[in-house]
């Protein structure tokens, strides 16, 4: 049971410890935060079924109340973990723009002077104003059949 | 920007991360994790994979709709209009404090600078110095390339300093309304770098991308980066 909450907090806690914001990233400890949460997912979900099987054992060896209580809390904390694995902060707080819209030119209400990224394919034209995309910072589009992604 | 084609994949991509304030993408299709300002998968497996290059200009939206009047725009997102920022976005983050800082060449963290990663190398230019220059030419590695200011005194393109059927580096001047001369034709050029008279009318030059940055993130990536102006 300790080595699953041992695992699943690893999983969940060491990715935020390093990824985060206003903190200085090391190449080395970037590479092994992205691992972790690449196979989070599946570690915390195996963690979590493996703290129940344990959570089942300790119940028929541990008559005590108060421990198969603990037992019990340790098990749901592990499967708590196993969901909170499965929710990446970053897409969160960043809003993608999953539906993006777009207008003509000059059915648009933009001062002359803000500034747009801007982007032709063939004779298509597109902008993203920079006080949109400075907020969502990711638009995945297409424009004139090609797909693209406008990141700023 | 970047395309979403790889692999045989039609990628979708999210905000999922930070590099020492640069942001990291993840895709849907294969969880990678992608650097935004190189385009590369660091992570997952696509990693190693390069995402293709589309060429965008940051413009004002006065230059941009005047080029493009059949042109499309973004359009705000009712749900977070609340949070879109204002206009001056990248003057206002230049309080917010860094992580890293490189201190060459007499630059602050938060400068903003023009990056151009082309010709097997890369080069700096402070944007405020590009911009009260209107007309830059320099190189970048062995190439010549041009820098030139629009007339609305803050949209900036690049090319590459060279017009098909002319030897070596021709020569450019910008004239007050904007429109540059060389010195080999004696034709005009616009804003979109296309000869709008002269031998050459009808050609282009070559745009290059330079991608406005702050001065640690992009001699973060670029680590052999010059600075123009700057020993």
């Amino acid at each position: 049971m300790l080595a699953c909450l041992a695992l699943s907090l690893i999983c969940v806690v060491y990715p935020i410890y390093v990824i985060r914001p206003f903190r200085a990233q090391g190449a080395r400890e970037l590479a092994a935060a992205l691992v972790v949460m690449r196979f989070r997912s599946a570690a915390t979900l195996v963690s979590c079924a493996a703290a129940m099987a344990a959570l089942v054992l300790y119940w028929r060896a541990q008559p005590r109340r108060w421990r198969r209580a603990f037992a019990t809390a340790g098990a749901a904390f592990v499967c708590v973990l196993a969901a909170l694995a499965r929710v990446n902060i970053y897409e969160l707080m960043f809003h993608p723009d999953d539906r993006p819209s777009f207008a003509g030119a000059s059915r648009t209400k933009l001062d002359k002077d803000e500034k747009v990224i801007a982007v032709k394919i063939g004779s298509a034209g597109r902008a993203y104003p920079i006080r949109n995309i400075s907020y969502h910072h990711v638009i995945n589009d297409v424009l004139d059949k090609v797909a693209i992604v406008a990141t700023y | 920007m970047w395309g979403r084609d790889v692999a045989g994949l039609r990628l979708t991509f999210h905000l999922a991360g930070i590099n020492n304030q640069n942001f990291l993408m993840r895709d849907e299709q294969t969880g990678s994790y992608w650097q935004q300002i190189s385009g590369k998968a660091v992570s997952g497996p696509l990693r190693g994979s390069q995402l293709p290059f589309v060429h965008s200009d940051e413009l004002t939206f006065g230059t941009w709709a005047s080029e493009e009047p059949q042109g499309t725009v973004l359009q705000d997102d009712a749900k977070y209009r609340f949070g879109y920022q204002p206009k001056n976005w990248d003057v206002r983050m230049q309080r917010a404090p860094t992580v890293i800082d490189f201190r060459e060449h007499g630059l602050k963290a938060r400068d903003l600078m023009l990056g151009i990663q082309a010709f097997g190398a890369s080069r700096a230019f402070l944007y405020d110095q590009v911009i009260r220059e209107k007309l830059v030419k320099d190189h970048v590695g062995a190439e010549p390339v041009l820098l030139v200011v629009g007339r609305d005194g803050q949209s900036v393109r690049a090319f590459r300093n060279r017009i098909p059927g002319v030897q070596g580096a021709p020569d450019f001047y910008r004239k007050p309304d904007g429109v540059l001369v060389d010195a080999a034709t004696g034709g005009e050029w616009n804003f979109q770098g296309c000869a709008i008279s002269g031998k050459a009318k009808g050609e282009c030059l070559e745009p290059v991308e330079a991608i406005k940055d702050y001065w640690f993130d992009w001699r973060n990536f670029n680590p052999a980066t010059t600075v123009y102006g700057k020993r």
